[in-house]
């Protein structure tokens, strides 16, 4: 892994970046909205529990909502004031999900909740790990997977590799670049955090090689603090800037030229992958006693007159942000959460910021509107070319669509769908301008769906069979054990006496009727 | 916009912002990609290929036009699509440009009718359409097929007396009657030239010194190739084809005709002149590239080339029509499913073996 022998993802595209607007100045706070709207959801369905109630007084940094579960997260008042609301509320998600929120409406003290006043750094990885999970970290790249999961594993494993993700490849967003620009020292001190935890020494910070003067501040920073002495091997590397770069698995290839097995993690072939900005907020949380309640946002977009970088509070409005970045509401067609590409555009700014929105996008309604209406397939392959995961997005298209025959999304399933990473590189060449990622959603979750329901069927014809199975026996045994009697009774003498007995057990029921009635 | 206006606004899904790119505009890059080599044929060969153009192109609109109302089609996006025109265009390269007007109205009829819409219309047609209507006047009318003009040079080199005129070219194709110039002026293609000298007895090497086969391949015939050729390069240039179909035709056309030729030169033909002569390079660049029906994956689109070089090479050398791109593509055509099944490529992340030089 180093700087002269990167490799190559398959296909990608060369975009315009869009990125220099909004990354020109240096990050600015948002201050305080009015109120601030925190969807207490995690990744992947996992939900959090308010351990707060509406007309509750917290303070900043206060536990307002405990997991439910291992995969949920902790979340935190991001500043003191009053619980409104705890009510279901549409989020910054795709189609803008329902989700529970607390509402905090700020009492514009912005009191910290009392903490210790020693600050104790955590000494082993176990430590570090407890105070990552405390301070509700998640991956802030985008996926929201809680960050502390990823140590659990590495306790046992040789030591990893860490990847700091700075490779920021949808066009427009400019936060993590902002960041590394602002913060370096936070950000390498956090990977120094993550390196504690993962007990390892490696680790790599990808950026984008048209940002140059990124790695100049990053080299610095690593350098200060003299990391080569306690052991640390931290280097910045630069990737080609191709979209998608910056996914995953795409970085992963790039890098280390390996492959990450379809269905499995990166620590599977010993990596670990963290966004730049997840580095910083560990740095917050161990060094500053400061859990996750705020981020970086870039707000641009062709409607908004001064894009910039925003550091924002978790749960501020998007129309507080909007304001500040003078959008042009008039001419606002779509508000997007993330970048044009991945991006899901919202019904509207009244939703509050999550931990993992990166950028909010407006764009005028000249700039969204496709040139055509979708056509047909033509079967041209440019999705071939440019597919970063090797699939056959045509192909696809074609069992999804329903002009096979059988009308088969198992077809789907044997071209590999689930291995999509929805990029859209695909529904971006397609000169049908068919919205191709929209049928590989639907393809993934229907037949998540129907493997449910399959094996909920599988299960129900079990128990079935199973309850057949024991009417069966149960019938058996009556029968074996009526045979055994009446073969017992065909001896006279036998027959004889158990009559007897019938007769005296009769005779005795009726004595004891009469008793009872007397 | 306050905040009470809610779902105000568009929620379509990714990519926000559309690339400037469509179905037409890549027909568009093919038809131009076809015109130096169009230009090159009318020099060789006169201005009857405009006239079969015309005829062409006006029946195929009638037929597209009447499909989609049949079917119920919005007419608007459909027809201004150009994959019409494209259609007529590789058609009409195919065709004697001195061919009665009802062959091109019967071939644009199968074409567009038969092979497209009849199959679902754009994307839908499993056969390749201009192939199709090819074959189908290749079948019913051999006549007129064998009946071409001999090119610009070998006219000079007969001693010829004139070029036909446009309005003699005209009453030719639509009245057939019979007159000293067209009689005088015919001439078969290179390939059929071959054909029919082989049947006679006469050896390759005495043919091929012939005027008609010009430099390398055919007269006339090798530079509509070599246009074609260049054209092809703009096209893999500007991404709308790539390497593999046109890669795998030609170079599996020299693979295929060598061992032949090597056998008996004096039967078969050179690699060189399967190249430059009949259909081959129209075929690498323009019609084996056509992607609906065509194989999707890289390594399906390098077999499926292959598959036309070669079944065209047995054709040329042992079947009973002097060229055999046309026929090659459609019997190509219907193996795609099964070439498609057997090359799903494996995506990141199942490669058999996971390649480690950390």
């Amino acid at each position: 892994m180093n700087q002269d022998r990167l490799s190559h993802f398959h296909g990608g595209l060369v975009l315009r970046h869009h990125k220099k607007a909004s990354c020109e100045k240096p990050m600015l706070p948002a201050g305080l909205p009015e109120q601030l709207v925190i969807a207490i959801k995690s990744s992947r369905g996992h939900t959090s529990e308010p351990v707060v109630a509406i007309g509750d007084h917290v303070f900043k940094g206060q536990v307002i909502a405990e997991p439910e579960d291992s995969l949920g997260t902790v979340y935190h008042a991001p500043t003191s004031g009053l619980v409104v609301a705890i009510e279901e509320r549409q989020t910054a998600s795709a189609e803008a999900k329902q989700a529970v929120c607390v509402v905090i409406e700020p009492d514009g003290e912005d009191t910290w909740l009392t903490r210790p006043e020693k600050l104790k750094l955590p000494a082993s990885a176990q430590e570090i790990i407890a105070q990552i999970s405390a301070a509700g970290i998640v991956g802030m790249g985008g996926a929201g997977f809680p960050t502390h999961i990823k140590y659990h594993a590495t306790q046992t494993d040789t030591a990893p590799t860490l990847i700091i993700n700075g490779a920021e490849c949808e066009p427009y967003i400019s936060c993590d670049e902002r960041l590394m620009l602002d913060e370096p020292e936070a950000i390498v001190r956090g990977t120094v955090w993550l390196l504690k935890a993962a007990q390892a020494n490696r680790a790599i910070i990808a950026i984008e090689d048209n940002i140059g003067g990124v790695k100049k501040q990053l080299d610095a920073a690593i350098k200060k603090l003299e990391l080569v002495a306690q052991g640390f091997d931290l280097s910045v590397i630069k990737v080609p800037t191709i979209y998608p770069t910056g996914g995953e698995k795409q970085l992963i290839k790039v890098l280390t030229g390996i492959e990450v097995p379809s269905g499995l993690t990166p620590l599977s072939v010993g990596l670990i992958m963290q966004n730049v900005a997840t580095a910083k907020a560990v740095y917050d949380a161990i060094e500053l006693r400061k859990p996750l309640i705020s981020r970086v946002i870039t707000v641009t977009g062709d409607a908004i007159e001064s894009p910039r970088n925003y550091e924002a509070l978790i749960g501020t409005p998007f129309q507080h942000l909007l304001q500040l970045a003078a959008c042009d509401f008039q001419d606002l067609d779509k508000l997007i959460i993330g970048g044009p590409m991945m991006g899901y555009a919202m019904p509207h700014a009244d939703i509050g910021i999550e931990k993992t929105t990166n950028c909010l996008l407006a764009l005028p309604a000249d700039c969204t509107k496709p040139e055509i209406d979708a056509m047909p397939c033509i079967r041209c392959g440019d999705c071939v070319k440019v597919c970063p995961q090797e699939l056959l997005p045509q192909q696809l298209l074609w069992y999804i669509n329903g002009n096979d025959e059988h009308n088969d999304l198992e077809k789907a399933r044997e071209h590999h769908v689930f291995d999509c990473i929805e990029c859209g590189a695909c529904s971006w060449v397609c000169p049908s301008h068919i919205n191709l990622v929209d049928f590989y959603r639907f393809a993934k979750s229907e037949l998540t769906y129907l493997d449910h329901k399959k094996a909920k069927a599988q299960q129900a014809k079990i128990r079935h069979d199973e309850r057949e199975a024991r009417l069966e026996r149960i019938k058996a045994e009556r029968q074996a054990k009526r045979r055994r009697k009446t073969a017992k009774l065909s001896n006279k003498k036998d027959a004889k006496a158990e009559m007897s007995a019938v007769l005296a057990r009769i005779k005795q029921q009726e004595q004891a009727k009469v008793d009872d009635e007397g | 916009m306050s905040s009470t206006d809610v779902n105000r606004l568009n929620t379509a899904s990714a990519p926000h912002i559309p690339a400037r790119i469509s179905v037409q505009r890549v027909m568009m890059w093919v038809c131009l990609t076809l015109l130096p080599a169009t230009l090159a044929h009318v020099y060789y060969f006169g201005l009857g290929i405009l006239l079969q153009m015309i005829l062409a192109i006006g029946s195929a609109y009638l037929f597209e036009w009447w499909c989609l109302k049949w079917r119920q089609q919005p007419m608007q996006p459909f027809i201004t699509d150009l994959s019409a025109l494209v259609t007529a265009w590789l058609f009409v390269l195919c065709i004697s440009p001195i061919a009665p007007w009802y062959v091109a109205v019967v071939g644009m009829f199968f074409s567009i009718v038969v092979a497209k819409h009849l199959f679902g219309g754009i994307g839908h047609n499993i056969f390749n359409p201009a192939m199709v209507g090819f074959c189908v006047i290749l079948i019913a009318f051999p006549q007129s097929m064998s009946l071409w003009l001999p090119p610009v040079g070998l006219l000079e080199a007969m001693d010829s007396i004139k070029t036909l005129s446009l309005l003699e070219i005209i009453d030719w194709v639509f009245t057939g009657r019979p007159n000293e110039h067209i009689d005088a002026v015919t001439a078969a293609t290179p390939l059929a030239a071959v054909q029919t000298g082989l049947q006679q007895g006469y050896s390759l090497s005495e043919m091929t010194a012939l005027p008609i086969f010009g430099d390398f391949g055919g007269m006339g015939w090798e530079w509509i190739a070599n246009w074609l050729f260049i054209g092809g390069a703009i096209l893999l240039y500007k991404r709308i084809i790539t390497w593999h179909v046109p890669a795998a035709v030609l170079m599996t056309t020299i693979a295929a005709s060598t061992p032949f030729y090597l056998f008996n030169g004096d039967v078969f033909l050179s690699p060189q002149q399967h190249i430059f002569s009949g259909g081959i390079m129209l075929a690498a660049f323009f019609i084996a590239t056509d992607p609906t029906s065509g194989c999707s994956s890289f390594r399906g689109k390098i077999i499926f080339g292959a598959g036309v070089a070669i079944l065209t090479v047995l054709i040329r050398n042992f079947g009973a029509f002097p060229d055999g791109v046309a026929f090659a593509v459609l019997l190509m055509n219907m193996s795609v499913p099964l070439i498609d099944r057997l090359t799903i490529p494996n995506p990141y992340g199942k490669k058999s073996k996971v390649n480690e030089h950390v």
